[in-house]
Order: structure tokens, then sequence, then C-alpha cells
């Protein structure tokens, strides 16, 4: 009992209710999430401002004599001539490990209905990205379990790869797959099964979207398991053009704490073209003078200083990173439009989904020209980098000559035997939703289509070859999977242990 | 109406004519108006409300207003004025105004600035903590 007392003592100690200079103003006009205000003379940029009735105000026009705040809730019950005053702290999100397997809205409070969020600390939403001391070069990967991608265009820890794609080409799937591939990769982390894996938490932040397509996303993510390692940040279409602007600030705002205690984060930002468009709708109503397809003049600023924020922290910084994953959508595949060219020359390298490879059946419909990724090959272990290193070159030579075949049916052998390969990455890289690899199964499976086990396989059979194989190697060759990833590195001794597998398994397998 | 930028720069030209050492003057602002009603220049009306509206910033900058739950006795309202102007300056204009909302002490307001002494703020500020 007498330490109850004490600790109610301490807390009665430490209230203040000193008189306190504040700075005041009063609302001119309200509109559309968006207030003029006369006064507040030392209203500071980004701070929050505190409007009657519980309701607060971010600070974005700072003009002579007014100043022009969005409004970040129901702003019905604001009339002209209402006081508004400073409040000296900037817009902050609770952050930390509570927030794993929740849903929140932009200002991160909880609204999956599952209580309260368990948190002592936030961080702001807006935060300069960690300088060039502080950071240090990718070398770790992030395995997304696809397998094209693993293999061509691979992904690091602190790397920004944008996901370019018209509508309906599977971008939003390319990152679920991804968030799912990392749920799978900490579950087994945490089982003991696998060594030397740091777990990675991801954080999707959708902006703008229909309500039912976030309700899908979550849907998937639960069935797979992934929530209890993932944070959704919600601002759908429904919500106010403030919250869509503000949403993937808190949304880097909490993986930037998980980078700062030393841990990794991936953020998915789903989309920045509707971020562009909802910033566009607040700066116009602001009467900031717009530009290029109306959108204000630091829309640049806009993406880059959150893509910014992504990094790799070195070791005296905590060795932690935050990846960015941002979704651009495009009109009729054109990636000369303004918002996507912005975001292209950002990050580190785009994933490019195409429509017609989509029709065709080829699910991630992922374009090998025309994606790269900046990092390369320094963010794959060595066994994927062994056994990968030809693929995109394949593949690409295969594109070239495709065009040539369709004219004429008389090839010389080695064009032909580069079509036949060539169809065949196709195939294999074919890959079903929410079905993500581990790293050591793409090893082999690259492994056998490098050295030609696939050749003899019908074009239309490889993905039922391949399937088959994986179970073999699931099965009966768990210790050869072992090896490739305790080795990570095909040496002689693990080429052979490969070759006798795969022979072993074809020695067997008939297309049905 | 929206103030047009060429009005607004106009009318805070005429804002730093009416001044004597950083001081509104009453005559100057009487010259001012007068000779833009005389010479109408471009948008002269538009001039005259942005003035206005500054006049209306730069007067309240020097104006003070003393809210109370109740009265105040005559002794404390002279204290006041005393220290106000004493800190602020001679041309400092004080108002007294009772708000019985602000359940017991005081709240100054000058320009933008609010000083609340008021035990409705001090509860809510105590209310926030906890």
């Amino acid at each position: 009992m007498s330490t109850i007392l004490e600790e109610l003592e301490t807390t009665i100690a430490g209230l203040k209710a000193d008189t306190a200079r504040s700075n005041v103003g009063t609302v001119r006009e309200v509109g559309d999430g968006v207030a003029k205000l006369e006064g507040l003379s030392d209203a500071m940029l980004n701070e929050m401002l505190e409007f009657p009735g519980g309701l607060y105000g971010l600070a974005l026009n700072l003009e002579e004599g007014e100043v022009g705040a969005i409004l970040l809730g129901d702003y019905k019950e604001i009339k002209e001539g209402s006081e508004v005053r400073t409040t000296g702290r900037l817009l902050s999100v609770p952050v930390g490990k509570g927030l794993l397997g929740r849903v929140v809205n932009a200002l991160g409070q909880p609204i999956d209905g599952k209580g309260p969020i368990k948190s002592d600390v936030s961080y702001p939403t807006e935060k300069i990205a960690p300088g060039i001391v502080k950071r240090r070069s990718v070398s770790v990967p992030v395995q997304t379990g696809i397998l094209a991608i693993d293999a061509m265009i691979p992904i690091g820890r602190g790397q920004r790869e944008l996901i370019i794609g018209d509508r309906a080409t599977g971008k939003t799937t390319v990152a679920v797959d991804t968030i799912i591939s990392q749920a799978k990769l900490n579950r087994a982390a945490e089982e003991g099964k696998i060594k030397h894996h740091t777990p990675l938490y991801c954080i999707y932040v959708a902006i703008g979207q229909k309500n039912m397509s976030v309700a899908r996303t979550i849907d998937i993510l639960e069935k797979a398991g992934a929530m209890p390692y993932t944070i959704v940040v919600s601002a759908p279409a429904a919500e106010s053009a403030t919250n869509q602007y503000i949403a993937p600030y808190a949304g880097a705002a909490i993986g930037e704490w998980f980078m700062d205690n030393g841990m990794d984060a991936l953020i998915v930002y789903d989309d920045l073209t509707k971020h562009a468009a909802a910033y566009r709708q607040v700066s116009l109503v602001l009467k900031r003078p717009s530009g290029r397809e109306a959108y204000p003049g630091d829309v640049f600023y806009l993406h880059s200083r959150l893509l910014e924020r992504a990094a790799r922290l070195s070791e005296k910084a905590g060795g932690g990173s935050l990846t960015a994953l941002p979704i651009v959508e495009t009109q009729a595949g054109d990636v000369s439009a303004y918002i996507p060219t912005n975001v292209i020359s950002i990050t580190d390298g785009q994933i490019y989904l195409e429509t017609d490879l989509f029709y065709q059946g080829v699910r991630p419909a992922i374009s090998v020209g025309i994606s790269v990724s900046r990092v390369g090959s320094a963010a794959q272990i060595k066994a994927v980098k062994q056994v990968a290193g030809s693929t995109k070159l394949d593949l690409a030579q295969f594109r070239d000559l495709q065009a040539f075949a369709q004219f004429g049916s008389d090839v010389d052998p080695g064009t032909r035997k580069k079509l036949d390969r060539g169809q065949r990455v196709v195939e294999l890289f074919k890959q079903i939703q929410s079905n993500p690899f581990l790293v050591e199964m793409e090893v082999v499976l690259l492994f056998a289509m490098q050295k030609g086990y696939f050749d003899d396989v019908p074009v239309d059979k490889v993905k039922d070859c391949q399937e088959k194989m994986a179970d073999y190697f699931r099965t009966r060759k768990e210790d050869v999977l072992k090896a490739v990833l305790e080795k990570r590195a095909i040496d002689k001794d693990l080429d052979q242990q490969l070759q006798a597998a795969i022979k072993d398994f074809k020695s067997f397998y008939k297309p049905n | 109406m929206r103030t047009t930028k060429e009005a607004r720069k106009t009318s805070r030209q005429l804002l730093k004519l009416s001044l004597t050492d950083g001081k509104l003057d009453e005559h100057k602002v009487n010259q001012v108006v007068q000779s833009v009603l005389t010479e109408k220049p471009r948008h002269y009306g538009e001039v005259l409300k942005d003035y206005q509206r500054l006049l209306r910033l730069e007067i309240a900058k020097h104006h003070a207003v003393v809210e109370s739950a109740t009265a105040l006795n005559s002794n404390l309202s002279d204290l006041l004025v005393t220290k106000l102007k004493a800190r602020y300056g001679d041309d400092l204009t004080i108002e007294f105004k009772t708000n019985p909302t602000l359940l017991g002490g005081l709240r100054v307001k000058l320009g933008d600035d609010v000083w609340d002494g008021s035990v409705r703020n001090r509860l809510r500020t105590l209310q926030e903590q906890i």
C-alpha cells in the first residue's frame, strides 16, 4: 500500500500547471480540410496547432499575418473566429514493437478494434534522413521469395526499389508476397530452423486505396500468418487528403524506430501516385502556386525526403536498416509521366510490371529488360550469384531472338538452343501468389536451369517438373538444402551433391 | 475576394509610412487614407481593405485584454495597468472583461500572445498530464 502512495506522491509532484505564455490566432476561413488563420506570429513550420474541441492541425504555410494549416480530423465544428493556439510540438506517432500486428491510421491511432496500442515512445513524422556518416553500403539481401526478383533484380536491406506498372499488373501482390516471405523467414529463425537471420519487420502503408482493397490485403497477410511481423498504416480514399498526405511519413517514422534500435524493417508505400494527388489537393486548397500537371513545385522533394529516410546504418549508428518499396501506378505504360520519372530518379532501381506479360500468363509480370536494381549482386548471397549470373543474359538474349524467330522457322542450332532455354526460364519464373520460395530452393532451381536439367523437359511441363523437384528436395534431400543454406556458396563438393540429387530426381521423373 | 499581391505590397508600404519611431501615428494614418482616396491608385479598394487589416493587427499588438472570472477591484486593476505599462510601454491600452467560464485566475491577451493563469486552463493542463 505504501508503495502505491509513494508512486502517487511522485506523480503529483511531477504535475505542473504553471501559467505559461502561448501564441494564439483566430480562424479566418475553413474548408476542404484546410484552415486559414490570422495571428499565430510565433507558429513554426509543421508545428501542431490546437483547435477547439481537441482537434489538431499542422501549420504548412507561414505568411506575413496569416498561417495556412491542414486539419487532422473532423473539422465541421470549427467556426470562423475560433481560437487556435500553438503547441510547440511537431506531429508525432507512437512507435515500437507494440504496433506489430496492428492496423493504425495516419496519426498512429488503432483502427482494428483490438484496443489501445502499448507504446510509450513516439517519433516525429517529419525527420531529416540519416547523413552520409551514419550510413554504409547495402550488402544484406531482402529475400523476397520471388524467384525472378531474387535472381535478377536483387533487393538489399536499406535499398529503395520502386515497383511500377499499370493498374492490375500485380504491384501490390509483389509487395505483399515479399512481406509474407519475411514473416516465414522470421518465424523459421525464431524456431531455430535457420541461423544468421536478423528478423525483418514490415510496414504496409495504404494510401488512397479502397477500403475493400486494404481489408483484402490485411486478410491475405492474416491468412499467411504475416500479421505478427507487420504493421498496417491505412489512409484509404475515404479519409481526408491531409491524412493521405501524412500517412507515408507516419509509416516512415514507425520504420525508423526499428532502424534506430538496430533492427531491420521494410516499408511498402502503396502507392505514391495517390500520395502525390493528395498533396496536390492540399496544395491547391492552400493556394500554393501550381506547376506541371497542377502539382506544386515541391512534389519532387515530397518524395525524395520520404525515400531518403530509407537507409542502412553503420555499426556505430546501431546497424539497423529501413528498406523502402514504393509503388507507382502508370497510365498505359507511360513511365515518362511526371510522378513516375521523379520516383524512378530517386530510387535505387525499379521492378517494371507489364500488362502484356500479365495477360500472357507470365506472373509476376516482370519486364526483365527495363527492370533494374542499382545495388546489383552486392545484395545476393554467393550461391545465388553463382547460379543466377547468366540468367538475366539468357533471358535478354531470348527476348531479342524471339522477335527474329517469328519471321522464319529455320534457325541455326545455337539460336534454337537459346530460344529453348529462354522459354524454360520464363516458365521457371512463373510463380503463384502468396507462395514465396526459400533461398536454398531458389538456388537449387536456378542451378538445375543453369546446368541444363530442364532442357529436355517440354516447355509446358517445366512448372510441373519444378514443383516435383522442389518436393523431392524438401522430402528426400533435406541435407543438401541445409548444406546450401549453411555454406551460402556452391563449392565443388556441393556442386557434385546437387548434380547427383538432380540426376536422381530426373531418373524417375516422367512428365505426365 | 482574394487580395492581389500588388495590393498587399502597397498596403504594407502604407503601414510603414504610418509609423513614427515604430509606433502608429494617428495623424499619419489620416494623411495616408486621404491621399489614397484622392489619388485612387490601382486596386485602391483592396489596398484600403488590407491596410485596415494591418492596422487592426498593429493596434492589437498594443492592446491588452485582461479577462477574469469576476470583476477585479480597483486596487488590483490599477496594479495590473501599472505593471503592464511598465513592461510594454505607456501607449498600451488595457481592456478589462469578465468571463465566468475561466472559473478563477486571470487571462491576459496581448497581440498574439496569451498568458493563461485561469483555473480552467490549469485544470486542462493537469488533465492532459494525467
